[in-house]
């Protein structure tokens, strides 16, 4: 499963989730790919997901948060697709 | 100093009914009004209007004008927030030119199936695909 995590740099609400965030979603699915994006290098790749807010959270390439989820949203929307992919 | 709403408009380059509609979104306000009961405009009012068409220009939209005129004018806002919503506002325009290419090259592909200037209308091949219906073949694009 891959997460991505869109951002614009100096945004101090994702510098003090983010960590919390990777941290739960990674205990949950132990090969989890996380990424965090620079939304401005980017550009391209955020406009074809679908991104028109920040932070937003994609999974498995699509956009599933267009704002920064608590780790327990973020980790029931992990197990409904672990959940759905078993 | 203050301006009458003609004397503002003729500065920034708008028409009065312009700035009333500005008031009635919330966006402007007279500093005062006359013993006759016209509006008064002061210096913040005129940087004020030039502020709006100057987002205007950058595809700001009047309700979101008005969200960063609150974030310029909040103790708590820093430079920051004014970014990310730059950032959201460029993400937007990007997603629209992309919708609006996918457009133009459905339109080029329609253009250039048709061939015949003499045909029936009934067999124009572009009329037809709007028939189907052009949009979903821009998705599909």
């Amino acid at each position: 499963m891959r997460v991505e995590l869109f951002y614009t740099p100096g945004c101090e609400k994702c510098a003090n989730v983010k960590d919390e965030l990777k941290a739960t979603a990674e205990k949950l699915i132990p090969d989890l790919v996380w990424r965090e994006l620079n939304v401005l290098d980017e550009l391209d790749y955020a406009v074809e997901l679908g991104v028109l807010t920040l932070p937003s959270i994609a999974i498995d390439g699509e956009i599933v948060f267009s704002s920064l989820p608590t780790s327990r949203q973020l980790c029931g929307e992990l197990m409904n697709r672990v959940k759905m992919g078993a | 100093m203050t301006f009458t709403i003609g004397k503002v408009a003729s500065l920034v380059h708008v028409t009065p009914d312009t700035l009333r509609y500005y008031e009635r979104e919330g966006l402007l306000d007279p500093a005062a009004k006359s013993r006759g009961g016209y509006r008064l405009y002061d210096r913040e009012a005129v940087r004020r209007v030039r502020f709006i068409k100057e987002a205007q220009q950058c595809g700001f939209t009047l309700s979101e004008i008005r969200a960063l005129l609150d974030l310029r004018a909040s103790d708590r806002a820093c430079c920051t927030d004014v970014r990310r919503v730059a950032v959201e506002k460029k993400l937007q325009l990007e997603a629209k030119i992309k919708a609006m290419k996918a457009m133009s090259k459905v339109l080029d592909r329609l253009i250039a199936e048709c061939t015949s200037g003499s045909g029936t209308l009934n067999a124009c091949p572009i009329l037809m695909a709007f028939d189907k219906g052009v949009k979903e073949q821009a998705n599909e694009s």
